[in-house]
């Protein structure tokens, strides 16, 4: 095992060095500067190329991936153009709500999404099935944006029980740390439910199908025929079995917990991730986009690799050597 | 078995329950807090009700008056930073910090420092800060965007190369008085919109490495009504009254301004719900209806100081012609945009490249507003030598008429006016090509290509201006005609360039508005750029707050001391 996952690592590394040259490439390839957008009349065009250049975008891409590379092996991925600081600190400032939002929402889907899965399975066809599948598919199907602003016209014009912006609430005057997670997590409250509707309903319909393929197994027959309780054939034998799919699911969940979710953050106005990628990718702010998706890359291809080591845990005639 | 249904149906009913009314069971655990909070509030800080809500997007973090280089950005250091001059609400440069006397030839200026002016951290303000902060614009490391405030002084090359130490058009005479030199040729009263950015304190702000200078971007310090507290990267930014500051009578009335960061969607009812005390709402009819409806606001309505411009590439054969570029406008029905985009009073149909508050705008009837008329433009066309064909579409000489035009989806404008021209102009027999894209691809396929490599026929912007009139450098210069430059239309006129040179050198209003009037008459007729609408701005504001004068040359950051909330 140890040696497996030495030898996985080893092998993402020409695989990651891929993914940047990719990047890099496109980026070049993409029309505009981050110079493009500065729409000052009274700035010369020599003022501009002066900047351009201490951007370093006179560099060709090629010499410009290499430096970058260097830079990066010795923590410093350069200097985000527009906030004008090192781009691990503007990193820094918005992995925290993102991370926050994206494992509230993930442990609201988990845990509704997988039992309401194991019960849909269980009842397949009966009024509580049909009802969960109809709920599950209004959630796959419901545009973010409409049910984030339909829950705050409800919950926070109409009836005023939440906030509309933000992640705490800056005229909070008490230090005691209590107050200031529970004002967290009564802003999150809403932001949570929306990024979370979409995601219990996938693992609601995955973890469906996959105990409904278990429960037809010839095992299941057999710890049934051995006068086992419904409740042991089904969370015992059956769930185990069902559940190592799920897990590679969640291997893949990884790096979408930090990719963000531009609209969720947008609408209810969270500082996240997903916002600033977006941001940065309109302004052409290279270093940025490049920070953030080497990370996603990096964790994409630990996210792969925790999925492959989760399966061999969960199912023991998996063995990698 | 039957209750074993019966229960996993409740159970999914409840889950259900959850998903969609969820709120009530997420609220259990965090609900406390919520009915404390108007309790707590006034008892931890009494004064929280005094603070100044402003709500909006796109704040970054840029909070010095040299790097600011958004909108919101700029607002906080106007605030915490005081400027050697200001505009006043006639849009005429007044002293703040400092009264100033221009030179016989023009090009000095000589400010002296009012009495007692101190930084919130208490130390003096001197003109050592003043020439401080200038010397940092002309840095050689500098990267922000406002080296044309330092540009055309007298040995601005020789210090931003670093050949030299010291920047000859920077002298200190002494504490209260220093003076600026402008280069040799480049008086100009618009010289003065170099004296608008605030001062910053040189000890605090002394640096080795340009990053060291940098750091302090999040950590301002300034000598305003108003200081730094805290801000929450896209969330919010807290201002705190200066308790010490230097001109006590005239210090701020409010004990504090809070921004925080509202999606557009929201404004609304972030005004209604009270969340944020004013915000600028964007424009456009049902906006409006809807903020009118609200009872605990009063709005202010006032036109912006820019405008929305169209720009024909007249170096394309089927573009050099003025009377097609007329033909074309002509067959735009920019009445019916402006109340489509933006409802009837809330923008009028553009002119001259000028504002119209400003007193450089000529009088509206000397100018021709491209009233929509099909005939008209069919004539003009037909008088071009662009014959409609059979296909219903216009040719010259076997080619077809086509027009690309680049439209970015950044805003919404653009997409409404080509796709009206969309409809007229295949009437007129004009074969139009709506290319879609962000804002940054059309600004590169335009202004950066160099001549030769724009690869546009028409496109579309919005620019705000500065109150000065002067044109140069920017949409109408020959000279910026050029990769990165402003002006992509190709479009050169030497007459119109030496009323343009004319205006920016004249220090005589009256005769400068006749100089821009002559020079406004030609473009109108021109057209290489043709202003499109003048759009007015909408803002919100809460009845508590009071003295909040808003108008064109007026923000509100500029109100500041005459706010008080009741």
């Amino acid at each position: 095992m140890k040696n497996y996952i030495i030898r996985r690592i080893i092998q993402m590394i020409p695989v990651f060095i891929g993914i940047l040259f990719i990047l890099f490439f496109i980026l070049e390839q993409a029309p505009g500067t981050p110079v493009s957008n500065m729409m000052i009349p009274k700035m010369t065009p020599e003022q501009k190329a002066e900047l351009a250049q201490k951007l370093g975008l006179d560099i060709p891409w090629y010499e410009r991936f290499v430096n970058w590379i260097g830079e990066a092996l010795h923590g410093n991925l350069g200097y985000s153009i527009n906030h004008k600081k090192p781009v691990v600190e503007v990193m820094k400032d918005y992995v925290g709500p993102t991370l926050l939002l994206s494992l509230v929402s993930l442990a609201i889907s988990v845990i509704i999404g997988i039992p309401a899965g194991v019960i849909s399975a269980t009842k397949q066809y009966s009024i509580t099935d049909n009802i969960l599948t109809v709920v599950s598919f209004i959630g796959i199907s419901i545009p973010s944006f409409f049910f984030g602003l339909l829950l705050l016209k409800n919950f926070a014009v109409d009836v005023q029980i939440f906030p509309l912006f933000g992640l705490k609430n800056p005229l909070l005057m008490s230090t005691n740390p209590v107050d200031k997670a529970l004002d967290v997590a009564w802003h999150l409250v809403l932001p949570s439910i929306v990024l979370g509707l979409g995601s219990t309903a996938s693992f609601m319909r995955y973890t469906r199908s996959s105990m409904l393929e278990v429960i037809k197994q010839d095992y299941i027959r057999t710890a049934r025929a051995k006068g086992l309780k419904e409740k042991t054939v089904i969370y015992r034998h059956a769930f185990r079995n069902a559940v190592i799919p799920i897990i590679t699911l969640l291997g893949f969940w990884i790096p979408s917990l930090l990719s963000g979710a531009v609209v969720t953050e947008t609408i209810f106005a969270l500082p996240g991730l997903g916002k600033i990628s977006v941001e940065a990718t309109m302004t052409r702010n290279y270093p940025l986009i490049l920070g953030i998706n080497a990370m996603l890359a990096v964790l994409t291809l630990m996210g792969a690799l925790a999925a492959d080591i989760l399966y061999a845990i969960a199912d023991p005639r998996i063995r990698y050597d | 078995m039957k209750a074993r249904k019966l229960v996993s149906l409740i159970l999914s009913v409840m889950m259900i329950i959850m998903l969609f009314a969820g709120c009530t069971s997420q609220t259990a655990q965090p609900a406390p807090s919520e009915p404390e909070k108007p309790a707590e509030q006034p008892a931890e800080e009494p004064k929280a009700d005094k603070i100044l809500k402003f709500g909006g997007t796109g704040f970054g973090g840029l909070f010095n008056p040299i790097m600011s280089d958004n909108t919101y950005d700029t607002y906080v250091a106007d605030i915490l930073f005081e400027k050697l001059v200001t505009n006043n609400a006639e849009g005429e440069m007044v002293p703040v910090l400092a009264e100033w006397t221009i030179s016989e030839d023009k090009l000095t200026y000589t400010f002296t420092l009012k009495d007692g002016i101190k930084f919130s951290d208490g130390s003096d303000l001197t003109t050592e800060d003043v020439a401080f902060t200038y010397e940092t614009i002309a840095h050689p490391d500098y990267n922000g965007p406002r080296a044309y405030a330092v540009s055309s002084m007298v040995g601005y090359e020789e210090f931003h190369s670093g050949a030299s130490d010291t920047f000859e058009g920077i002298k200190i005479i002494d504490d209260k008085t220093i003076s600026f030199t402008f280069g040799e040729g480049l008086a100009a009263p618009a010289n003065i919109e170099s004296f608008l950015y605030g001062i910053m304190p040189s000890d605090y702000y002394a640096f080795d490495t340009w990053e060291d200078f940098l750091a302090l971007n999040e950590k301002p310090i300034g000598s305003g009504m108003m200081v730094f507290d805290s801000w929450e990267p896209k969330q919010f930014i807290k201002l705190m009254k200066n308790t010490n500051y230097w001109d006590p009578d005239n210090g701020a009335k409010i004990d504090g301004i809070l921004i925080s960061e509202v999606p557009d969607e929201s404004i609304l009812s972030a005004l209604q719900t009270e969340q944020i005390d004013f915000a600028q709402i964007s424009s456009s009819a049902e906006n409006l209806q809807a903020a009118e409806a609200l009872s605990n606001i009063s709005i202010a309505n006032f036109l912006g100081n820019g405008y929305t411009f169209m720009c024909f590439n007249t170096i394309k054969p089927q573009l050099s012609d003025v009377r097609v570029r007329q033909a074309l406008m002509y067959a735009l029905d920019r009445e019916s945009f402006i109340e489509a985009q933006y409802g009837a009073g809330l923008a009028t149909v553009g002119m001259a490249p000028i504002s119209p508050s400003s007193w450089a705008f000529p009088d509206s009837s000397e100018l021709n507003a491209y009233k929509f008329d099909m005939a008209k433009a069919a004539q003009l066309m037909d008088e071009a030598g662009w014959t409609m064909g059979n296909d219903g579409f216009r040719y010259k000489d076997g080619e077809k008429f086509h027009v690309n035009w680049l439209v970015y989806t950044d805003s919404s404008w653009p997409g409404t006016l080509s796709g009206m021209a969309a409809d007229t102009w295949k009437q007129l027999g004009v074969e139009l090509e709506i290319e879609l894209m962000d804002f940054d691809t059309v600004s590169s396929r335009t202004m950066d290509a160099a001549p030769g490599e724009k690869d546009f026929d028409i496109y579309t912007m919005g620019f705000s201006l500065n109150i000065d009139p002067d044109p140069s450098g920017a949409l109408f210069d020959d000279d910026a005609y050029v990769a990165g430059g402003f002006n992509a239309s190709g479009y050169k006129n030497a007459e119109a360039m030496k009323l343009v040179k004319a205006g920016k050198a004249e220090f005589d209003t009256a005769k400068r508005a006749e100089i821009y009037k002559e020079w406004a008459k030609i473009m109108n007729y021109e057209i290489p750029h043709v202003i499109i609408a003048y759009r007015s701005e909408i803002w919100g504001i809460n009845n508590r707050v009071k003295g909040m004068d808003l108008g064109t040359f007026r923000t509100w950051d500029q109100c500041l001391k005459n706010i008080t909330i009741e």
